[in-house]
């Protein structure tokens, strides 16, 4: 029996792109008031806007952490993952006043410190005979053994 | 406000204690509810000129959150006006502006609010007809990082601890304080009082919130019955009178972790929580009250950090100053500021639409002097805060 190959993709269509090796989060600006939304909107949300009109954009891929958390219990069925274990979720300010919540990796659960230099990275969430593997974005320590 | 507006007071209030019931339907619920909230003003059906329910999502209303004209075809079929407002965890608070509105406005004279609610086992299903694709925040959080509504609380609650070194006592002193107040409070779900030790020996959720931190859900409900002033003085109670009462939603730039996103443009200047902090503010102006007139704040504390956070957001003391109340006993009953004298959700859970009127009729016994057992002395002046799904905030001042 020939196992059939599928290529590895975002878990949600749109979520990143791979630019030239880096991971990008994809999501929308402002050509009018220059505010950055993720993931990519309908509109621009700032209500003194008069134009409104928004146009896909990257986001910065790195930025410092403002706050995390544990998560000691595993998420309801929505959510896959392959080996779960408690894993910490962080809010990244990515600056231009966008924050942007992700799943932290490659760091010690008790080693988070709030204001760490982060960066993006994509890693396989779970895997599927039927759909192949899953990635999703995540914030990396920008610092030390895990740089490059 | 100024134009022409009457006074509105609240004539009856009534609530089912909250808990888990499940040989009652939830039009059950809504017409005990109902019953004791006709009971305390002394009035029956054929008195209610319009019924304003809070609409749910999870049961009754036959599918289209239909919730008060469920309630009239199986108790009263009279022609009144039956409204059915969402706000979600808010709904209760919208209901009671709209039904405020209906009287002040000189349209009707006695009409009712109603929040009846009975929650799913377990979590809580996303809604039949959501997209599975990116454009749906509630899909893109479960899927790429399988964020859970405790870790939106719990973040807020750790950049707390980093703005302002609370520590994980004060937090559990904050449940614990939840609970000696619902320990006299019949309509409470969780009256067991509990200890510092006991709270951070439960399991932790999600750091730092133990279990004993987060409110969980409930099945409960809520009625009140407001009017005017001639009909007020036919209940026999101390006159409850509508002093402050708006609702609202959210400001572009708030930094608040809203449920269900997984983004946030902060903006310098916005206020955190704006939502429930620009309805406060609106009915304060409309009451002509600041904060430090309030004698009892009725507020939502889905987690330990609300309770800590809220009343600084509100402008009743300084940022970071929720810890020292706290430790030094000030929020207590009979405190400086008395939060929560119920029990708040913590000890009641949270039956989401039905959550809203319920703190105003504590506000209502608080008032009267009727809140055996958990009662806050001399109180002449509260408030309720609430915050809902969609950047909901609803605040009323009730006054005697
Ligand atoms: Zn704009």
């Amino acid at each position: 029996m020939m196992a059939q190959q599928h290529a590895s993709t975002p878990v949600v269509e749109g979520l990143f792109e791979i630019v030239a090796g880096t991971p990008k989060l994809i999501g929308s600006r402002c050509q009018a008031c220059n505010n950055i939304y993720f993931p990519q909107s309908l509109s621009c949300r700032n209500p003194e806007c008069r134009d409104k009109s928004v146009e896909q954009t990257f986001l910065p891929h790195c930025g410092t952490l403002y706050s995390f958390t544990v998560q000691r219990y595993q998420p309801p069925p929505l959510f896959r993952m392959d080996h779960w274990s408690p894993y910490a979720l962080g809010l990244v300010d990515l600056g231009d006043g966008l924050q942007v919540m992700g799943m932290l990796t490659r760091i010690a659960l008790d080693e988070i410190i709030i204001g760490m230099a982060l960066k993006l990275v994509v890693e396989p969430l779970y895997s599927d005979a039927g759909i192949g593997e899953k990635l999703t974005y995540k914030f990396a320590s920008a610092e030390g053994a895990w740089a490059g | 406000m100024g134009g022409m507006t009457r006074s509105v007071y609240v004539l009856g209030a009534g609530a089912h204690p909250w808990g888990k019931w499940p040989d009652k339907t939830q039009l059950q619920l809504a017409h005990e509810a109902m019953n004791l909230a006709l009971g305390d003003a002394s009035l029956a059906w054929p008195d209610i000129q319009g019924l304003v329910a809070a609409s749910s999502r999870f049961e009754g209303g036959m599918g289209w959150g239909l919730h008060a004209n469920e309630v009239v075809q199986s108790v009263a079929e009279q022609g009144i006006p039956c409204i059915n407002v969402g706000g979600a965890c808010a709904a209760g608070a919208v209901a009671f502006q709209t039904a405020y509105a209906l009287i002040a406005s000189g349209q009707h004279d006695v009409v009712a609010v109603l929040g009846a609610e009975r929650m799913p086992k377990g979590f809580i299903p996303r809604p039949p007809g959501s997209p599975d694709d990116i454009s749906d925040s509630d899909y893109l959080r479960w899927v790429a990082m399988g964020a859970t509504n405790p870790a939106y609380w719990a973040i807020e609650a750790n950049r707390r601890k980093y703005d302002f070194g609370t520590s994980d006592e004060t937090l559990a002193r904050a449940t614990v304080m939840m609970r000696n107040n619902a320990s006299g409070n019949r309509l409470a779900r969780f009256r067991a009082a509990t200890s510092v030790e006991q709270v951070l020996a439960s399991p932790m959720v999600a750091d730092p919130l133990h279990l004993l931190e987060i409110c969980p859900v409930s099945d409960g409900a809520a009625a009140i019955i407001l009017g005017t002033e001639k009909y007020t003085r036919k209940t026999g109670h101390k006159p409850v009178e509508v002093a402050g009462c708006a609702i609202a939603t959210g400001d572009f730039g708030d930094p608040a972790r809203r449920i269900p996103t997984v983004s946030t443009n902060v903006l310098p200047n916005v206020s955190h929580t704006s939502e429930v902090v620009n309805a406060v503010n609106r009915a304060c102006e409309m009451a002509g009250i600041g904060p430090e007139d309030v004698d009892v704040l009725e507020m939502a504390d889905n987690t330990v950090w609300h309770l800590l956070s809220w009343p600084e957001l509100f402008g009743f003391y300084e940022p970071g100053q929720g810890d020292w109340m706290l430790d030094n006993g000030k929020l207590e009953i009979g405190g400086q500021l008395s939060v929560n004298p119920s029990g708040g959700f913590l000890s009641f859970g949270e039956a989401t639409t039905a959550q809203a009127v319920l703190q105003i009729c504590e506000l209502t016994w608080q008032l009267r002097g009727d809140a055996e057992g958990h009662q806050v002395p001399d109180a002449t002046i509260g408030m309720s805060a609430v915050l809902g799904l969609g950047a909901n905030g609803g605040s009323v001042i009730l006054k005697t």
